[in-house]
């Protein structure tokens, strides 16, 4: 699975082909493996719909006859009426146990570069051939999944990346109270990891070409599995609820003085979704990085580094529900709109 | 699944809710943030109104929900179906039965009274949007009560079309303090906003903001001293169907020309018996 240099991984992009079909045959997870071939579909709705269930994403799914938008709406209703039990331990992302894990900054990184199931190394052809069958590359570890510390690790210890100072005792939550600007970034990032990819891939896209002046350079992208855990209300002892799949990754931006000590650092933004949905997660990287370290860059007037742009407008649920009201009648309104422009026209023409 | 519990949101949510309502009553005019819920109707198709009614409902309240002044509307009745079959609680459409009355874009034509309720649905609930997009210097803005940007737009209007472009949502100061948006109502609904007996609540789902204006309160469109509030008329025409000429108008263009019938249906059956009587 591994391999040392981008080039001479032919045997890994082989490997990785033939897994990613394996993983969209069923199995690849275990029993509770939703319809294989919705996968990424179920994976997109569970982040976007903030609830991981894969069940009531399959359903959901097929209530909304195939149209994502929609069927995240479906979770999202269906969470109005749970009550929370409680609140889970934070997830570390070194505790991911990996099944794919890439890093566009070193060529080598410890523990390797996994290629794991991706879509990345296939031609685009509809084909019913499968090249690559069932190959397993020699001398490959026979469980594809394993824990891995950061890319970014070594560069860490170093002190070269920058710590956000943390103003916060603990993370914000926007579903129980609305945010208030200025935001706190724990806000802006629940709101990104709950967010519509496509939404969040166009704003992140404007700061790569020309609105802003975000360069990332992709440090550590890992899908996995996380294990998640909480204290049980009752016995206080921690209990583990299950694992789910998630996609995280750490984007490498440009460096800057650090208000701490003055000395010059590397700034890093983070990206973490339910699922396995790449560009979602690569997406909310980079916009963390445009909002967080604004002034690193020219672009800080941008719409990605805006803050208050990203906060009211990436949600699907809520920029998809006001589009489509505006098929409901208006009678009312557009009356009164005819009656000031006759008025207006009057004075005017 | 879980049994539907009465009226849908968990018991946190709806105690979030009211405390937000208590908050907004007694700061008439001020907008309250909330965690707004999902509804099972889309955010921007009343789920503010909604989550409003439903977190102040109670078995013995009698509902009432209209959509352009009408309980027949799309909307109206999906809100009412969804409602009932959250809380089982009985339905009217007659004005005077409802002691909770949701709407979209209209106040109703019969005059509310101290038992009721009525709780708008509201897309856009900062005033100072169209000004100021910025939500952390809108909180400034109303905070000093600085509102000579809506002044200037009131006023570039009224130089190049005689009066404000603004046929919705007008501006209103509420208690003579904050300026407040009152909801995509006609003009002709703003003077009776004023001094109404019913307490009017406001909620934003997509927006995630509530407001209100409690019973007897000073409510005044933000007009020139020497400019005159203008409010939709309809000189000449009359309802077709039940005969009122002092009400809100809808205008509907048919093959033989355009007609006029009461946007309130309620009222437009009212005055219809009435009138049957009389004859």
């Amino acid at each position: 699975m591994s391999y040392v240099a981008v080039k001479g991984g032919i045997d890994a992009i082989r490997a990785s082909r033939s897994l990613y079909r394996k993983m969209l045959a069923g199995g690849f997870f275990g029993d509770e493996a939703p319809h294989p071939t919705q996968l990424l579909a179920i994976d997109r709705i569970m982040s976007e719909g903030a609830l991981y269930s894969q069940q009531l994403a399959r359903q959901a799914i097929d209530e909304a006859g195939g149209d994502l938008l929609e069927a995240a709406f479906y979770l999202r209703a269906h969470r109005s009426t749970c009550r929370r039990a409680g609140v889970a331990d934070p997830i570390e992302t070194g505790d991911i146990r990996c099944m794919r894990r890439i890093s566009a900054t070193f060529k080598d990184i410890v523990g390797g570069q996994v290629l794991g199931p991706s879509s990345d190394y296939l031609v685009k052809l509809f084909s019913r051939e499968q090249p690559d069958g069932e190959y397993c590359p020699p001398g490959s570890a026979q469980t594809p999944v394993q824990r891995l510390p950061s890319a970014l690790g070594e560069l860490r210890k170093q002190g070269m990346i920058m710590v956000p100072e943390v103003y916060e005792e603990s993370p914000f939550d926007i579903t129980r109270y609305s945010p208030q600007s200025p935001y706190p970034r724990s806000a802006l990032m629940q709101m990104m990891a709950r967010g519509e990819t496509g939404a969040m891939l166009a704003f992140a896209y404007t700061s790569m070409r020309g609105y802003g002046d975000v360069h990332p350079t992709i440090g550590d992208l890992r899908l996995g599995m996380a294990e998640v855990t909480c204290t049980h209300p009752f016995t206080g002892n921690r209990v583990r609820v299950g694992e789910i799949r998630v996609t995280a990754v750490e984007t490498v931006g440009a460096f800057k003085k650090d208000p701490a000590d003055g000395k010059l650092r590397l700034a890093t933004g983070f990206g973490f979704c339910f699922g396995f949905n790449e560009t979602k997660a690569i997406a909310m990287s980079i916009l963390d990085l445009a909002l967080t370290y604004p002034g690193y860059s020219i672009g800080e007037s941008g719409p990605a580094a805006s803050s208050e742009m990203i906060m009211h407008h990436i949600d699907g649920v809520e920029s998809m529900g006001f589009t489509n009201h505006f098929k409901l009648p208006h009678y009312v309104t557009f009356q009164a709109d005819l009656q000031t422009y006759a008025r207006a026209k009057k004075h005017h023409d | 699944m879980t049994e539907i519990r009465f009226a849908i949101l968990d018991e946190d949510a709806k105690k979030e809710i009211r405390r937000a309502l208590l908050k907004a009553v007694s700061l008439p005019g001020y907008i309250v943030p909330f965690a707004s819920r999902e509804m099972p109707v889309a955010r921007g198709w009343g789920t503010g109104g909604m989550q409003i009614t439903l977190s102040i409902i109670v078995e013995e309240d009698v509902l009432k929900v209209i959509d352009q002044g009408c309980d027949g509307s799309v909307n109206a009745v999906n809100i009412r179906d969804f409602i009932v079959a959250a809380t089982g609680v009985e339905t009217s459409a007659h004005t005077d039965e409802a002691s909770l009355i949701q709407t979209r874009h209209r106040i109703p034509e019969r005059p509310l009274t101290e038992e009721q309720i009525l709780v708008f649905q509201v897309p856009y609930p900062e005033v100072l949007t169209t000004v100021e997009p910025d939500t952390g210097r809108q909180k400034q803005i109303h905070a000093h009560r600085e509102y000579s940007r809506l002044w200037v737009l009131l006023y570039e209007d009224t130089a190049q079309f005689g009066e404000s472009r603004i046929s919705n949502r007008y501006p209103v100061e509420v208690n003579g303090h904050f300026v407040m948006d009152p909801s995509p109502i006609p003009r002709y609904d703003i003077p009776r906003l004023d001094n109404n007996p019913a307490l009017l609540l406001f909620g934003a789902g997509r927006e995630k903001r509530i407001y209100a204006i409690p019973p007897y309160t000073r409510v005044k469109p933000l007009v020139f001293e020497d400019r005159p509030f203008l409010v939709e008329s309809f000189p000449g025409q009359c309802c077709e169907r039940c005969g009122a000429n002092n009400v809100f108008l809808d205008e509907v263009h048919g093959e033989d020309g355009v007609h006029y019938f009461c946007s309130d249906t309620d009222y437009c059956d009212n005055h219809q018996k009435r009138t049957d009587h009389a004859a």
